[in-house]
């Protein structure tokens, strides 16, 4: 089965010192993937190529079988994106903000109604929806760029560090809005916290300096710190990429 | 699509603090300009008269409050269309409309419209300052209808250049500076070398300046259909290399 988003040898920068380098996994349909690695790992770069934000120097990003960069710009319709700095404008309101992504995504009229609506409930944003994103706290500025990710109902939510800089409290109602999330669509996330991924995802990517450095299926037993410390010895234990427990 | 960005664009600008302060500036500056020139003309009339000179009120008092609206324009629209593109990057904001599915040339066309419907009400209400004058003097309301198209031309045209800086640099002030240190260098052209060299013909100044006395000019159309849609072309070209679309 052709996966929904495919990562083939992709590298970023200079083939003498690259950000990203040969690295290579696949997302289907349902599948929660999450992008782990230290600070300066190369996390950032690659989620903005799956989003499509900028193209690869090496390699391709095929969304359905088609690269990402070649494919009708229709085709990205099916991608939700959180970037690391929320893509509010601070003078628009909650409900402004959501109806201009609904009508960047192409929604118009009553679909366009519909969808603010409904994520208005769903991320608990219906009290606050005329006040100005720039009067929002972290956790309800986080939640409103969750809900600009999924107005369009996308297949693929990609998020890049969508729990960074919140408290406990904001902390865990953003885990529980992204699990539910998950049950609708693909979900791939980068992060450099473990909680994350345990909480959150189904497999894991490491990167480190760039390069993958495995890929693990997660499960209640997985040690994640120990994966992190030291991917290597993981990898040789038999949970690298492709021979995933 | 095209629209409805220009529209956002349009209320994102009208939400600020620099349209309001444009759009009060440039009344107090042409108004007190157009008031000063009358008064001028006030005084010298009867001379002019008893001199048996052509010269009437248009020439004397509405082309130069009109060429002095063009230096404001010049100033004005750089202002706004600074932050176009160049704040979104800066803000983090293009990511999501490099996201999104629209194309490149959408999002151009949808911001240089924007950035011109914010700058009409500026160019209308000045030129309506100017008009009121028409209450106590005669104006050839031909040359003023003529002058006032060109000028709303001229605010799509800058509209266009100024996108063009926005989208090629991440800062605004920076998107300022190129924008207005290009504006200066093709208002100061005509000024330097022989006036029949081909190069005289990038300058600004002489596509202007005949639309303003009411002579319409088809190289003056030319002109600035030319280097506005090529303004337009090369940013689309700039944002489309930016998401790897090329």
């Amino acid at each position: 089965m052709e996966p929904l988003l495919r990562v083939r040898d992709v590298g970023v920068g200079r083939p003498d010192n690259p950000r990203l380098n040969a690295v290579e996994f696949s997302v289907h349909d349902n599948d929660s993937v999450a992008i782990l690695g230290a600070n300066g790992a190369g996390k950032t770069s690659l989620i903005r190529l799956l989003a499509g934000v900028c193209a690869p120097d090496r390699g391709e990003v095929l969304l359905n079988g088609q690269p990402l960069q070649r494919t009708g710009i229709d085709a990205r319709r099916a991608i939700g994106y959180l970037p690391q700095r929320v893509a509010a404008y601070p003078d628009l309101s909650v409900d402004e903000n959501l109806r201009w992504t609904g009508q960047l995504h192409g929604l118009r009229g009553s679909a366009l109604r519909d969808a603010v609506d409904q994520v208005c409930a769903a991320f608990d944003l219906d009290g606050c929806r005329r006040r100005l994103a720039t009067k929002l706290s972290a956790g309800m500025l986080q939640r409103l760029g969750l809900a600009q990710a999924v107005v369009h109902r996308p297949r693929l939510l990609i998020l890049d560090e969508p729990t960074a800089g919140l408290d406990p409290l904001q902390l865990d109602q953003v885990r529980s809005l992204l699990r539910s999330l998950a049950s609708d669509c693909a979900l791939v996330l980068a992060t450099h916290l473990l909680d994350d991924v345990e909480h959150l995802c189904n497999r894991v990517v490491l990167l480190d300096a760039g390069r993958k450095r495995l890929e693990h299926r997660v499960t209640p037993d997985s040690d994640l710190l120990a994966l992190f410390r030291h991917g290597d010895a993981a990898e040789t234990t038999g949970n690298a990429s492709g021979a995933s427990t | 699509m095209i629209l409805i960005i220009a529209r956002h664009q349009w209320l994102h600008l009208r939400a600020g603090l620099l349209w309001w302060l444009l759009l009060g500036l440039g009344q107090l500056l042409i108004a007190w300009l157009a008031f000063a020139q009358f008064e001028t003309f006030a005084e010298i009339a009867p001379q002019l008269k008893a001199a048996g000179s052509n010269l009437g009120a248009t020439g004397l008092v509405v082309v130069p409050t009109l060429n002095s609206l063009v230096l404001f324009l010049l100033v004005a629209v750089p202002l706004l269309a600074m932050g176009s593109l160049a704040s979104e990057s800066r803000s983090g904001r293009l990511e999501a409309w490099l996201t999104a599915p629209v194309h490149a040339y959408q999002v151009i066309l949808g911001k240089a419209l924007g950035v011109w419907l914010a700058s009409l009400p500026i160019l209308l209400t000045t030129l309506a300052t100017v008009a009121l004058l028409g209450l106590g003097i005669t104006v050839d309301l031909r040359l003023f209808a003529l002058a006032a198209t060109g000028l709303v031309v001229l605010a799509l045209w800058l509209s266009c250049v100024c996108l063009l800086f926005s989208t090629m640099l991440d800062h605004p002030a920076a998107a300022l500076a190129a924008s207005l240190g290009t504006l200066v260098f093709l208002w100061l052209l005509d000024s330097f070398g022989a006036a029949d060299a081909a190069w005289q013909q990038a300058a600004l100044l002489p596509h202007v300046r005949p639309w303003l006395g009411g002579l319409l000019r088809s190289q003056d159309v030319v002109y600035f259909v030319a280097t506005g849609m090529a303004a337009l072309l090369f940013a689309s070209y700039l944002l489309d290399r930016r998401r790897g679309m090329l």
